[in-house]
């Protein structure tokens, strides 16, 4: 995908969030990124690691990924559900989705978030 | 007193300062999106972002849209590429403002790179405009994350590409608007199952409109036709 990019702006928005608090440096940035949202966390950690020597400000961050659980629903009866099992991320795509806990409906539709968000940052 | 806890005695505090920030990662390109949303608007203009990978059709619709709207229509074209002005050197062809922009490698418009293409259009031809359509660098994964500030974005897979592609470019059809299967006058000598496709991109987006066509026979280019006038309507009645 764009792991670089994604990198590059988020060690962006902390270089700016440190000179807004007055902050030497960003020690931790806690990072959510959603099951749908396409990224490929590894390439996503090693461009930051590999980009963020390039300030000192962000030179010791350590990035932390939330990746939470995939979420689904049943187009029977509508339950919505997570499921931690099905949560590897090269699943085969044309497979069918998970059954519903509920019902037994199956075939759910997947419902996961694909947003990026960062969480928190700690500073000092 | 100590002023960062408030507790009676002075004393070193190792704990870092944490901040709550809450932001989308791509927080500087979506605000550059709303701002070009908006510009967009002020030029009177509705825009559709085209995403498909390469040699999907994607400028051949193009022209063949011109070739029908381009009377009733003022239209500008944003050409998105690795490489090269041919894409912008054909649409200009058809008598159309086009403005290039390369990226020079990068796999996706953004939208500080759509914000200097409108600046360019509109000083080629500005500065009003009914439908500007943004062609996005052919690739079916990375332009799904960045909004550039268009009102529709429209995803295309070809026929020789295989009716596979929903499920496997799934982040793709997740943000789609309209889901366009190109090429079907190619439909006899492909393994092409438009159900296949069609309910893939179904359940990765549920009720997602699809259109089939041919811009080379001129299949179903009506339907797209409409499609398209009923948004510069929705437009002009804003």
């Amino acid at each position: 995908m764009h792991e670089l990019s994604l990198a590059q702006a988020l060690l962006d928005q902390l270089r700016e969030l440190a000179a807004e608090h007055g902050a030497e440096s960003v020690k931790r940035a806690e990072v959510l990124v959603g099951p749908a949202s396409g990224v490929v966390t590894d390439s996503f950690v090693f461009g930051f690691s590999a980009l963020r020597l390039d300030h000192p400000v962000t030179r010791d961050c350590e990035l932390c990924i939330v990746s939470p659980a995939r979420t689904f629903r049943c187009p029977a009866c509508s339950h919505e559900f997570s499921d931690r099992k099905d949560s590897a991320p090269f699943r085969n795509p044309l497979a069918r989705g998970p059954d519903c806990p509920a019902c037994g409906g199956r075939d759910c539709l997947e419902t996961s978030s694909s947003e990026l968000i960062l969480k928190h940052v700690e500073m000092e | 007193m100590c002023d960062s806890c408030g507790c009676q005695t002075a004393h070193d505090h190792q704990d870092p300062l944490v901040i709550e920030v809450n932001k989308n990662l791509l927080e500087a390109n979506e605000r550059q999106a709303r701002s070009n949303r908006s510009q967009i608007e002020k030029m009177g203009a509705v825009a559709v972002n085209l995403i498909s990978s390469p040699g999907a059709g994607k400028t051949t619709l193009l022209e063949q849209t011109i070739d029908r709207l381009a009377g009733d229509l003022k239209i500008g074209v944003i050409e998105g590429d690795i490489e090269t002005e041919r894409d912008a050197e054909r649409i200009r062809a058809k008598g159309v403002a086009a403005v290039q922009l390369t990226t020079g490698g990068a796999c996706h418009l953004d939208a500080p790179l759509v914000h200097q293409g409108l600046h360019q259009l509109a000083r080629t031809d500005g500065p009003w405009f009914d439908l500007i359509f943004i062609e996005n660098v052919g690739n079916l994964v990375c332009p799904a994350a960045f909004d550039l500030g268009e009102h529709r974005r429209v995803v295309l897979v070809s026929v020789p590409e295989g009716s596979d592609k929903p499920a496997k470019y799934p982040t793709t059809f997740r943000g789609a608007d309209l889901f366009v299967i190109t090429k079907t006058d190619l439909l006899p000598y492909f393994d092409f199952d438009p159900d296949e496709a069609v309910r893939a991109a179904g359940r990765i987006r549920e009720g997602l409109t699809t259109l089939t066509l041919s811009a080379q026979d001129g299949t179903g280019m009506d339907a797209w036709l409409n499609w398209l006038m009923g948004l510069t309507n929705e437009r002009s009645a804003a």
